[in-house]
């Protein structure tokens, strides 16, 4: 069986099936109809023609029977019977006979005898027979009856003579000639044949025949035995060519012989009409299975080649060419498939469109973003690497200040600006294939293909010449500026990647120099492979514990009593050793990892913290958030989860934030600090006095605490100035209604400096160094903070 | 007590008329009826004694007519004694060619019309069976005997036959559908005064 696996196929075939089975069961049904009624035909044909033929003797008879009355009726031939003139009787029978085509008449006489005949030694058949028919005519006017004389069949009549009354009887005899059969055979277009069987009854012989010679010769042999046969159908093969044959029988003779007439019909001559109907029927077939097979091939291929389209136009539409459409003008379901599949190419093509803009394209300045530039760059690489000698370059800038016009003056002032900088910048390009882009934030890229080292340089001077000019928005101006980081393929790297990540590196050197544009060298990348491996580093000491909680004193200077303690972390390096803050703190601030150190801090300080609280000491532990922390929206409530761990309320701890880490993004900054107030935590600002931060600011925030930064304490007992700057800041902070707490005290004169000042509490090394908890514990036991009266009244400021 | 057994036995056996006519005078009739085999009467035969010992009883014949009507011979049978003219009158409007083939009288009357000049005399015993020519279906017998006494029954198969003297004689009777070479039925005839006899006769009556 062979498996159709095309939809075509699969309609030809069903067409082309059902068509066979249909036709093939309506040519059977005919075949078998027109047979049933061919033979059918054929035995009604020979019953007629049985009748007709019978019908025909019986005429020919009654022929004969009229001829020999007419004789009988001769008044000269009744005068010499009437006479006994056998002389002339028998002339006159001759001389009659021959006229009416008997070949024998014979005169009987009333009495039975012969008296007279033509035949010379009559036949005793013939005798007997005529003698018969004469009895069975009786009274009657005359019979007539076949009969077998010699091999021959002869139709015998027999008249009376009336002279009135009868007195004698003529009997003549005819024999069955071909005119009788080839009259049949006109009429009834049956073949006939009379048929006698030889003395003795063995075989037939043939008497007269519309056969041929030949043929009448085999149906004798077919016929069979005489005595087998005495009538009803029969079929037989002559020649080749099938008959059916109606056997007749005419006379059967007292010494056995027997004459039968066979009327045959040509089966092949009745089914011929009907064979040409057939073949009319099968070409009619063959033409119907051919129109279906053409038509289903066309209607198949009207439905299967749009399915083959629309299949092709699916497989370019999921290889994401949506280039090409299809359209099919037909109203049908496949003409509605057609529309459907357009609009749906259509709304993917703009869709995909619309995405990939999103994707690739910077909403803001309409400039491609970072991913279309790093395809660009790599497209721009690939050119260059097929031309010998060819380059490429890109410059990466990053605006100076742009921070702080953004919080100044609003996020949508600073979009303008962006959207403004991105004009200019694009109206500075000098090479026609050279693309803008912006990466993100007010970081913006120009890819310069096909330029070198020197055109990279004069384009970045260009940017910078035009971002001297200031910049006038809303009212407003505006100076700008910006760090340019260069880098080059092949000279600086072959991936886009690489070239952008030391773009970037270049324009970090920029700007930390604040000179303008620098061109990336590989010595920059020494330190930032340095960096690289220190953060993993990091991570990895997170992970091993190598972390150690320090915890500081801090103090009440009135009572001496220790109230707290400013929690730090010390690195303990399984290879390094010990590792300051210094060395990796502002880097771990720089890399973001600082926020995973930070919930490190909180967690450690939690769980000390309840476990002090369970021993009945309250001590108020301080936290430093960095920058990156106040960034973080999720921090606030990752705290609460801690303390919620460790059952404590915000209000046991301190939170120290530096002055420059709000300034960096004082909008947020504030969000955060008081989001992290509200929760209930206690706000510290650390190193007060090194920042730029304005009082009507700080004043606005919810702090709780100010830490003077150290610089001022540390040399406040030899330093006037520095002093006065201390006793300001303390009375400042009281007036704002904050605590003051003062770092770095180192000495003794310092401590009574502060108290004397009213500072309310101090931290420093006077006091307690950094130390692990442990140690801090005992230390707290030991500790005896010095007599206040003695000093206090030795110090005057 | 011996005529009584013999009325007897003639009542039984037929005899009873013979006897009757033997009680007769000598110039009698004797009634003979005429059966066929189912016991009907058969009318139209010819009865006819003959007196026993072959005498010849001279007697001059008269002529006898038998007319050609509605194509018919009339009458259908006719009994005469040899020597006897016939006259065949047509009285038909067409013309009638009468013959006869049998051996008794062998004759021919041309195509005629009316009445033919002189009559056929039928001089031979024997029956005589007259045609015409062209009227296949008309046919006459003439029973030409050598008696005086005969007759031809009538409606009732019943005929008188006059004038015998008492004596023997052969009762004889013919009927025409009879075989041409079959001869009368015949049986004796005592003749003892008026009579009365029955014969029987191997044919089917024809009714008239």
């Amino acid at each position: 069986m062979v498996r159709l696996y095309r939809l075509e196929s699969k309609i030809v075939a069903l067409f082309i099936t059902l068509l066979v089975v249909v036709q093939l069961a309506g040519f059977v049904a005919i075949r078998t109809a027109i047979d049933r009624n061919a033979r059918a035909s054929i035995s009604e044909e020979l019953a007629v023609g049985e009748r007709v033929f019978v019908r025909q003797l019986d005429q020919n008879a009654q022929k004969l029977t009229q001829g020999a009355r007419l004789l009988a009726s001769d008044f000269g031939f009744r005068q010499a019977i009437g006479t006994d003139d056998r002389e002339t009787i028998a002339s006159v029978l001759s001389n009659h006979g021959a006229r009416i085509g008997a070949s024998m008449a014979m005169l009987i006489g009333s009495d039975g005898l012969i008296r007279a005949s033509t035949l010379e030694y009559p036949d005793t058949d013939l005798q007997r027979s005529s003698l018969e028919l004469v009895r069975k005519a009786g009274n009657g006017n005359g019979a007539s009856e076949n009969a077998v004389v010699g091999d021959r069949l002869f139709q015998i009549v027999a008249v009376p003579i009336k002279a009135p009354v009868t007195i004698a009887w003529v009997v003549m005899g005819f024999p069955i000639d071909h005119q009788l059969v080839n009259d049949m055979r006109e009429l009834s277009s049956l073949q006939v044949s009379i048929l006698v069987s030889q003395r003795g009854g063995a075989a037939w012989s043939a008497d007269v025949s519309t056969l041929a010679a030949p043929a009448a010769s085999m149906l004798l042999k077919e016929v069979g035995q005489p005595a087998m046969r005495s009538g009803g159908l029969v079929d037989l093969q002559i020649d080749g060519n099938q008959y059916r044959a109606r056997l007749l029988p005419l006379a059967q003779a007292s010494n056995g012989q027997q004459a039968v007439a066979v009327l045959q019909r040509s089966v092949s001559e009745a089914v011929a009409p009907y064979q040409r109907l057939q073949l009319i029927l099968l070409s009619i077939t063959v033409l119907g299975v051919l129109g279906a097979a053409v038509a289903s091939a066309v209607l198949a291929r009207r439905i299967t080649s749009p399915l083959r389209d629309l299949a092709d136009v699916a497989k370019r539409l999921g290889e994401g060419d949506y280039s090409e459409g299809l359209f099919i003008r037909r109203q049908d379901e496949i003409g509605r498939l057609g529309n459907a599949f357009e609009t749906m190419r259509l709304e993917i093509a703009s869709r995909e469109l619309k995405i990939s803009r999103l994707a690739y394209q910077d909403q803001l300045t309409g400039l491609p973003n970072r991913v279309q530039f790093a395809d660009l760059l790599r497209d721009a690489i690939a050119e260059a690497a097929r031309t010998p000698g060819a380059s490429c370059y890109i410059l990466m800038m990053d605006l100076d200040r742009f921070q702080q016009v953004n919080d100044v003056l609003g996020h949508s002032f600073g979009d303008d600006l962006l959207r403004e900088v991105a004009q200019r910048l694009s109206a500075q390009l000098l090479h026609p294939g050279a693309k803008l882009s912006r990466l993100g934030g007010d970081e913006f890229a120009i890819l310069l293909p096909g330029v070198d080292q020197d055109g990279a340089v004069e384009q970045a001077l260009q940017i910078l010449r035009a971002l001297e000019q200031p910049l006038s928005l809303h009212q407003q101006t505006v100076d700008l500026g910006a760090g340019i980081g260069i880098s080059g393929y092949p000279t600086h790297g072959q991936s886009s990647d690489v070239l952008l990540s030391h773009a970037e590196v270049a324009m970090y050197i920029a700007k930390r120099k604040g000179s303008g544009l620098v061109i990336y060298d590989p010595a920059i990348d020494q330190s930032s492979q340095e960096s690289l491996s220190l953060l993993s580093e990091l991570r990895r000491a997170l992970e091993r514990d190598e972390f150690i909680l320090y915890l500081q004193p801090k103090l009440a200077l009135g009572s001496g009593q220790v109230v707290g303690a400013e929690a730090l972390v010390r690195w303990i390096h399984p290879e390094k050793g010990f590792i300051g803050p210094d060395n990796f703190i502002p880097f771990a601030e720089t890399t973001g990892f600082i926020r995973m150190l930070t919930l490190w801090m909180m967690e450690q300080v939690a769980r000390l913290s309840e476990q002090l609280q369970q021993q009945g000491v309250q001590l108020k532990f301080s936290v430093n958030l960095s920058t990156r922390d106040l960034l973080d929206q999720e921090l606030p409530s990752a705290f609460a989860a801690i303390l919620q761990r460790h059952r404590l309320q915000p209000a046991a701890l301190c939170l120290e934030i530096t002055e420059s880490a709000i300034m960096d993004d004082p909008a947020r900054a504030q969000n955060t600090l008081e989001r992290l107030s509200n929760m209930g935590f206690a706000l510290s600002i650390d190193d007060f006095g090194t920042g730029y931060s304005s009082l009507a600011y700080l004043k606005r925030l919810p702090v709780d605490e100010l830490k003077i930064d150290k610089s001022f304490v540390m040399k406040m007992a030899q330093d006037q100035d520095d002093a006065k700057i201390v006793r300001s800041t303390v009375d400042l902070g009281h007036n704002l209604g904050l605590r003051v707490v003062a770092e770095g005290v180192e000495s003794e004169e310092v401590w009574f400096l502060l108290r004397q000042m009213g500072c309310d509490q101090g931290q420093g090394y006077f006091m307690g160094k950094p130390m692990p908890v442990q140690r801090f514990l005992e230390w707290r036991e030991q500790w005896r903070a010095p007599d206040m009266l003695d000093q206090s009244e030795n110090v005057a400021v | 007590m011996q005529l009584k057994n013999m009325i007897r036995k003639g009542i039984r056996g037929g005899l009873l008329p013979v006897l009757l006519a033997l009680a007769t005078a000598a110039q009698a009739a004797v009634s003979v009826q005429v059966l066929d085999t189912t016991g009907q009467p058969v009318p139209n035969a010819v009865v006819y004694a003959e007196p026993a010992g072959g005498a010849v009883l001279a007697k001059t014949p008269r002529q006898v007519e038998i007319e050609q009507k509605s194509k018919t011979f009339i009458p259908l049978v006719t009994v005469v004694q040899t020597g006897t003219p016939i006259l065949f009158p047509n009285h038909d409007n067409v013309r009638h060619h009468v013959y006869s083939f049998s051996p008794a009288k062998t004759f021919e009357l041309k195509l005629y019309s009316g009445v033919p000049g002189s009559p056929v005399v039928f001089d031979k015993a024997g029956t005589v069976v007259l045609g015409c020519n062209i009227h296949d279906e008309m046919v006459a017998y003439v029973q030409v005997v050598n008696t005086p006494f005969f007759g031809v029954t009538d409606r009732s198969g019943s005929v008188k036959l006059e004038g015998l003297g008492n004596g023997k004689y052969t009762l004889k009777a013919w009927y025409f559908t009879m075989g041409p070479n079959e001869a009368a039925v015949e049986q004796p005839l005592q003749v003892q005064g008026e009579g009365r006899a029955s014969i029987k006769l191997n044919v089917k009556a024809v009714p008239l």
